[in-house]
């Protein structure tokens, strides 16, 4: 939307107030109601807001073990930018408009821990390579009869599922227990202009899946924040809680899996008529995408609980892998329609930013476009349960950030400043967990877990 | 498994070590700096567990003739247990630790306690081994002063000409600090100590502060 429409977009449409909604580096949205009036005067720059937001963990404690320089000295403000084609008609509440929004300094810079801002960089590194993407998600999330104040009260355990506790998937009769909920998700979903593609029961308790339709990388990440939002207001509406966390309790856990199809003037680069002769731009994406998969974990699995879920024979790869239509593997090529093919990334978490686990994926696929990495062979076995010897995924979040530090590739892509708040950012969250409370001998989900994730990532 | 050689000792950690794990080791290298200490250690053998009271925090020291092991958890043969307030062991008069297992184990028990609690060089040596490698890092203060309230002296650490940032607290705070017993930024939120510098500063300050304290 051009700026100068945006006053009478807000006249036509009856909005009184704006909610923005920028992007934490954890993934939360963040932002405030403001007036209309404000909202217009503040353009283009947008409302200020202090930039503890992109300074603080997600239990509210400020980082204050480095300092980066994009950071100001004293806690000033930061700016709220709108993107104004995201200005759309609040579906829930009267008079009121919803925009999602850059973080970016007095000069309209962006600040480097947007993670908005963060991919739109590598989707621009990706066009000046000839190439465009496309993005569709996943997300899988639980739903819990309880409310979410019930839910605290009873420290998220013992929650009772929306269906019958099987272990199926798929299951029309636990869907039917989802149903008012989920016909209000769509519902607003379709207000929001979020295609979904489609839903069904997923295998843990009170599980499902949600599919939205491919999108460029930015909109597909700006659906899945928009999702989330909508999947915990309109739980909370129906007196229910609902979680994203990778793993709340010991069934199944919660993913977000990643789909995308690349094309250079106009021809899927990633199509291969007989599944296995890949073209070499393909080869060489996925092998940059392997060779830069144990440090795209760091951002593909963000929190201490991310890791719970990567076991085998759970639906989560456990080594670094690739093959055509093999869910056990990382990387799950789907070559052979022309129309269709693309790559699944299987590693994230339903914790995980979705920006953040896009702007990994494109950046693995670049950096084996400009280095021309081969990729390995594909894994032609089942991923889980191989023997030590095999090239593992990271298991911890200190683990998953050592193979981060040592990374050059993505740190190219994503560039230093980026990389250097992230490792510092999920190293805190390791001493915060050790140091607060989180028993590191648990094999369990722990109390710390549940607390600091379940309602808010 | 990481290991850190200390004279005739040989100190290790676990695979992807806690911070207890490291704070552990951090503290017996610390020890083994002292020869009779090192001495001690080097020919001590059994496991000696410290937990916390008020956390899951825990880890165990096994000592084993030279060779150190510090790993996560209270282990099932344990000679020694201390349980202690993790968040109070630093205070001038710390609540006693509850102790288990000094009957059969004495000496193993007494090692224990005096190389969890190495001794300092006085909180003018530990400063300026706190700040060696600080002026090296462009984000740091030029200069710190430090000012000792027991007896109002004041000593500058790096350029004196470009104090970027003061410390004022008592020996028993600074020691704490610079000897890693505590963490920089906590403690002035803690009102422990007093600063007067930029919040960067102190940010970068506090995170030398946790690598003392985590022995990196």
């Amino acid at each position: 939307m051009d700026p100068r429409d945006v006053g009478q977009w807000l006249e036509t449409n009856n909005i009184r107030w704006v909610k923005t909604e920028g992007i934490s580096i954890d993934g939360l949205v963040i932002g405030k109601h403001i007036s209309r009036e404000k909202f217009e005067s503040a353009l283009p720059l947008g409302n200020a807001i202090a930039d503890l937001v992109m300074g603080s963990d997600l239990g509210g404690t400020p980082y204050l073990a480095w300092w980066d320089d994009w950071r100001r000295d004293a806690i000033g403000d930061f700016h709220q930018q709108p993107d104004l084609n995201t200005l759309v008609v609040a579906p829930d509440r009267s008079r009121t408009a919803n925009v999602l929004c850059n973080t970016v300094n007095l000069n309209g810079e962006p600040v480097p821990a947007c993670p908005r801002s963060t991919l739109q960089r590598v989707v621009q590194q990706l066009g000046e390579l000839g190439y465009t993407a496309k993005a569709a998600f996943e997300i899988e999330a639980m739903l819990f009869s309880q409310s979410p104040a019930s839910a605290r009260a009873c420290k998220y355990r013992n929650l009772t599922a929306m269906g019958h506790p099987s272990h199926l998937g798929y299951l029309h009769y636990n869907s039917r227990h989802q149903l008012a909920y989920i016909d209000a998700v769509i519902e607003r979903l379709d207000a929001l202009n979020i295609s979904v593609e489609g839903w069904h029961d997923e295998a843990g308790p009170g599980q499902f899946e949600i599919n939205l339709d491919p999108a460029d990388p930015l909109t597909a990440c700006d659906h899945v924040v928009r999702l989330k939002q909508v999947l915990r207001e309109v739980a909370l509406e129906q007196g229910h809680c609902v979680t994203t966390m990778a793993k709340p309790n010991e069934e199944y856990g919660n993913g977000l899996h990643v789909h995308h199809s690349l094309s250079r003037d106009g021809e899927p680069v990633f199509y291969a008529a007989d599944g296995s002769s890949l073209s070499e731009t393909s080869r060489h994406w996925i092998g940059g995408m392997m060779a830069t998969l144990p440090a795209a974990t760091s951002m593909l699995c963000p929190t201490i609980n991310s890791f719970r879920r990567m076991v085998g024979f759970a639906a989560a790869p456990t080594v670094a892998s690739w093959a055509e239509d093999n869910k056990s593997t990382a990387l799950r090529v789907l070559s052979r329609a022309p129309k269709s093919a693309r790559i699944e990334n299987r590693v994230a978490g339903g914790d995980a930013n979705p920006y953040l686990v896009l702007a990994a994926v494109l950046a693995g696929g670049i950096a084996g476009l400009r280095h021309r990495i081969e990729a390995p062979p594909a894994l032609h076995v089942s991923g889980w349960g191989l023997p030590d010897g095999w090239p593992h995924l990271p298991t911890t979040i200190t683990k998953a950030a050592d193979a981060f530090a040592h990374d050059t590739m993505l740190r190219e892509v994503l560039g230093e400043s980026f990389c250097s708040y992230w490792e510092n950012t999920r190293r805190w969250e390791w001493l915060m967990f050790h140091t607060t409370g989180g028993d590191a001998e648990a094999t369990n989900v722990t109390q710390w877990e549940l607390d600091r994730y379940f309602e808010i990532v | 498994m990481s290991v850190d050689r200390s004279g005739p000792l040989r100190i290790e950690v676990e695979d992807d070590p806690t911070p207890i794990v490291l704070i552990l080791a951090a503290t017996l290298r610390r020890s083994a700096r002292q020869p009779k200490l090192a001495a001690a250690m080097a020919k001590a053998k059994g496991n000696v567990a410290m937990k916390s009271s008020v956390d899951p925090q825990a880890a165990t020291i096994r000592f084993a003739r030279g060779t150190i092991t510090v790993v996560r958890g209270v282990a099932s043969d344990a000679h020694v247990i201390i349980e202690a307030d993790v968040n109070k062991m630093a205070d001038e008069n710390p609540p006693k630790p509850k102790v288990s297992g000094i009957a059969g184990h004495v000496r193993l028990a007494l090692l224990a306690s005096k190389v969890l609690e190495p001794p300092n060089a006085g909180w003018r040596n530990e400063a300026t081994a706190f700040f060696a490698p600080t002026f090296a890092n462009p984000k740091a203060p030029r200069g710190v002063s430090v000012t000792c309230l027991n007896d109002a002296s004041t000593q500058t650490f790096g350029d004196p000409d470009t104090i970027e940032y003061e410390i004022h607290g008592t020996e028993h705070a600074l020691l704490n600090v610079f000897c890693g017993n505590t963490v920089l930024g906590q403690d002035l939120l803690d009102g422990k100590i007093r600063a007067v510098g930029s919040l960067p500063h102190l940010a970068e300050l506090t995170g030398r502060s946790i690598a003392v304290m985590l022995g990196a």
